[in-house]
């Protein structure tokens, strides 16, 4: 199969791998399967069935127990690089990896790409700053902030050493650009459930959609899942963290307090922060401390917080000239902040943010909201597992210790971790070598052609 | 102070002036020793020998805290001198002597009298080490030593200027009054004169004996005024003690004595402050009370106490710092933080961890609220010894949502 593909021949692949499965299931391509503009208004045609169905076998119950028989599972799609998870790291990740030079396949859970940063209304840009307000997030990060600057209503507080805020919606339309640009393949709803593994190598990623389960091969795969998913499944050392699960909200209307009416009375609480949408805040919610992969804590955790929120704005309407606030939306996303985290060839510890401890290794800098901190460099042996390979960290839940955890979530963190992850990911292909045993000064190099800032 | 040579022979008046010339090249050599001793502050404890050479602050902090430091040593050895070579210190080293002495100087040359004025300096000691014997030394701070110690603190912090300001008194009054500071009004000096008295009275009876009648302008260590003096002195320590009260505490270096007897024993020479090498020290402007002026506070809004540093305490000449090590020091919390939740940004869901994430000692956890739905900094008083780092780290502005406080009752051990 061809290193590029665009996406009608991924799906004219999945056909053919259909084929050659030899299950004796004919199926023709979709298109030439419904007879489309035949009559008038909206088109509902019959797809065939076994188009839809092929390849899959029912649990069944074997001794009261749930089981999955054996399956063969087809494979969709063959890509150098597979980057799983399409948030602030996989995005950016993924167009790294693409620009140097390898074929990228990018696996998104939702519809949209930003992850926790767009579809979770963390829109705030905090953490690409260090003490004295110099800017250390460079490199493709910037460029996506660039990008949105040139948008109209797309960024806020574009000032030098001051946090932007941007829209989240500006920044899912500049990240569709940013990918077709780059010409990352790529497959929306789909979410990676499990590693492809031979000898603790990983050879691909499973995957699960509305074409039911089927497989990508990659030479590298990318885990920017935040939670870990893929390097935990692929059998990857990490630790299991609780941490805070909030839910973002959008409240509009400020701009028609009635200020007035409102008088010297005190404010009301969690009226949020200013967004790019004049009279719109952003409201935060840390939310407790919980297991973010306990589907059930998550669930109660989506319905608390939507009482919550929804009751908060209540309260904030019957402040005397508050009528008119409104809840404009809650995020798609749960708050989810840490869960998995890495055991890396290294981890970057409290200790090295305090020491501003400098790596030999390091693939970028992290920053912090600015007020405290100074530099704090990324080593690459955090981004790696230390048993399995062929697959990288980025995001979230790289290799650090839990006081570095709330630093190395921040949006522009993920950036630069991302940046890292897919360069890297590049040049081990590009040199038919094992992450771990990839020439760091080529990375670097690469790194810093790209823009990226490292130290 | 008489020179026992003939001042008239030819060779008398000579060897005279050869003993001014080397007097002075020792009184030099001493300020220029002093002054580097005191510049040494960040890298050493030796700026502690500056302070630490007053037999006066020595006896007044021994009697005040009970306790005999090893620097005390030093003022007890002048004083031994002393004894035998009445203000022996003051013509050969005292480096505050040499600069009230330069002014003085230049005061005459400016037609400046000196002024009649009754020796208030043995006022100054009996009050100091009666009140002393309370456990408050009231005027300890007086002494020169502490006073040309301070003024290099001048530029330490936002108020150091104030250190400096003791000094400038000094020099000022010996301008416009000359030699009145070194002769009628220092402690030490008088406390001098003091320890001398048996000899000399030993030396004036004998002379008595011999048909030389002199009077003596000191008096019996045990006459009416010495009562009177050492009575003030303990109803001014009682008034002081008891007129704490209503002021906040504030919060003072790691070691620091229980809080009454500090701002006695406290000699505010600066020695903590210009030691400190995360500068959180400064001398205080009297918002806690005007006994505590010039007195060491901390000030955690940008910086805070490092968990290994002792050196404040290293360099204190008069125990109102307790020395310490790093262990000892965890063991004496300096105060504890407090939150205000109408500050703190967590109330209002912001995304902050500062406080915890730069606490040495992962004192604060965040514990939620079901019913406020919110997050709240938790301390753990156990792990905490009050450094300050979550204050310094805090970054809510213009009030720190968080703010070490000092303990109601100093928790000393």
């Amino acid at each position: 199969m061809d290193k590029h593909m665009n996406r009608r021949e991924c799906l004219r692949a999945l056909g053919l791998s259909g084929l050659t499965a030899g299950l004796g299931l004919t199926g023709a391509p979709a298109s030439h399967a419904q007879g489309v503009g035949e009559s008038s208004g909206f088109q509902s045609s019959v797809i065939d069935a076994h188009k839809v169905q092929d390849m899959r076998t029912a649990a069944t119950i074997v001794d009261g127990k749930v089981i999955q028989p054996q399956r063969e599972l087809p494979i969709l799609h063959q890509t150098d690089v597979l980057v799983v998870g399409g948030g602030s790291a996989g995005v950016v990740a993924a167009i790294a990896a693409r620009r140097a030079g390898a074929s990228v396949t990018l696996v998104e859970r939702y519809g949209h790409f930003g992850g926790l940063w767009t579809g979770g209304l963390v829109v705030l840009i905090i953490g690409h700053i260090v003490k004295g307000g110099k800017q250390v997030c460079q490199g493709i990060g910037e460029e996506m902030m660039r990008r949105l600057d040139k948008l109209d209503g797309a960024i806020i507080d574009r000032r030098p050493g001051v946090s932007p805020t941007v829209d989240a919606e500006a920044a899912k339309y500049m990240m569709v650009e940013m990918i077709e640009e780059a010409g990352v393949d790529v497959f929306l709803h789909c979410w990676g459930v499990d590693a492809i593994v031979t000898e603790n190598t990983v050879r691909g990623v499973v995957f699960e959609s509305k074409s039911g389960r089927q497989a990508i091969l990659a030479k590298i795969v990318v885990d920017a899942t935040g939670d870990g998913d893929l390097f935990a499944a692929a059998g990857a050392e990490f630790e299991h963290r609780s941490h805070n699960v909030g839910l973002v909200s959008r409240i509009g209307n400020l701009d028609r307090v009635d200020a007035e009416k409102a008088g010297q009375a005190p404010k009301p609480r969690r009226l949020g922060s200013a967004t790019p949408v004049p009279g719109v805040n952003w409201v935060n919610l840390t939310g407790p401390e919980v297991d973010g992969l306990d589907i059930a804590t998550l669930t109660q955790m989506e319905m608390n917080h939507r009482k919550f929120i929804w009751n908060n704005v209540q309260r904030t309407r019957q402040t005397p000239g508050y009528e008119k606030v409104y809840l404009v939306e809650t995020a798609p996303q749960l708050g989810v902040r840490i869960t998995r985290i890495l055991n890396g060839l290294n981890r970057v510890r409290l200790s090295d943010l305090r020491e501003a401890t400098k790596f030999p290794d390091v693939v970028g800098v992290g920053g912090s909201s600015g007020a405290t901190h100074g530099e704090w460099q990324i080593p690459y042996g955090a981004l790696v597992p230390t048993k399995v390979d062929n697959v990288l960290a980025a995001g979230r839940c790289i290799s650090v210790d839990m006081g570095m955890a709330d630093l190395v979530r921040l949006v522009p963190n993920c950036f630069v971790t991302g940046h890292a992850a897919g360069v890297a990911a590049a040049v081990a292909v590009r040199d038919n070598c094992r992450p771990r045993d990839v020439d760091i000064a080529k990375v670097q190099k690469v790194l810093r052609q790209q823009e990226a800032y490292l130290g | 102070m008489n020179n026992p040579l003939e001042p008239n022979s030819e060779s008398g008046r000579t060897e005279a002036a050869r003993r001014r010339r080397i007097r002075w090249l020792v009184r030099v050599s001493s300020l220029v020793v002093a002054i580097v001793l005191l510049l040494a502050a960040r890298q050493t404890r030796w700026p502690v020998l500056v302070p630490a050479l007053s037999p006066f602050v020595a006896a007044g902090s021994i009697l005040a805290t009970r306790a005999f430091a090893v620097t005390a040593c030093l003022g007890l050895a002048v004083g031994l001198i002393a004894m035998l070579r009445p203000r022996c210190f003051c013509r050969w080293v005292c480096p505050l002597g040499l600069c009230a002495d330069g002014m003085s100087y230049v005061g005459r040359r400016c037609g400046r009298k000196p002024a009649k004025l009754p020796s208030i300096g043995r006022w100054i000691v009996l009050l100091t080490l009666a009140s002393a014997c309370l456990g408050y030394p009231l005027l300890l701070c007086l002494d020169p030593l502490t006073m040309f110690s301070g003024a290099f603190g001048i530029a330490e912090s936002r108020t150091g200027w104030l250190t400096a300001l003791p000094l400038l008194l000094v020099l000022t009054t010996s301008f416009v009054w000359p030699h009145i500071w070194c002769s009628r009004i220092c402690p030490l000096g008088a406390f001098q004169d003091m320890l001398a008295y048996p000899l000399r009275r030993a030396r004036q009876a004998r002379n008595q004996a011999g048909g030389n009648r002199s009077s003596s302008r000191w008096n019996p260590p045990l006459a009416r005024r010495t009562v009177l003096g050492v009575a003030a002195g303990a109803a001014l320590a009682g008034i002081a003690r008891s007129s704490q009260g209503s002021t906040p505490r504030p919060l003072r270096p790691p070691g620091a004595i229980d809080e009454p007897e500090f701002l006695g024993v406290c000699v505010r020479c600066g020695n903590c402050a210009r030691a400190c090498p995360t500068h959180i020290i400064e001398p205080s402007l009297g918002r806690h009370g005007p006994a505590g002026l010039l007195t060491p506070i901390l000030h955690f809004e940008e910086s805070y106490c490092l968990v290994d540093c002792t050196k404040c305490t290293q360099v204190c000449p008069s125990g109102a710092l307790v020395r310490l090590s790093p262990d000892g020091k965890a063991s004496r919390p300096i105060g504890l933080p407090q939150v205000d939740m109408s500050v703190c940004l967590l109330a209002e869901s912001r995304e902050c961890t500062e406080c915890g994430r730069w606490c040495p000692h992962a004192a604060i956890r965040y514990v939620w609220s079901e019913t406020e739905y919110t997050l709240t900094p938790e301390i753990d008083a156990q792990k905490c010894t009050g450094c300050g780092a979550c204050e310094a780290a805090c970054p809510t502005k213009p009030n720190k949502a968080i703010v070490v406080v000092a303990f109601e009752n100093a928790a000393s051990g």
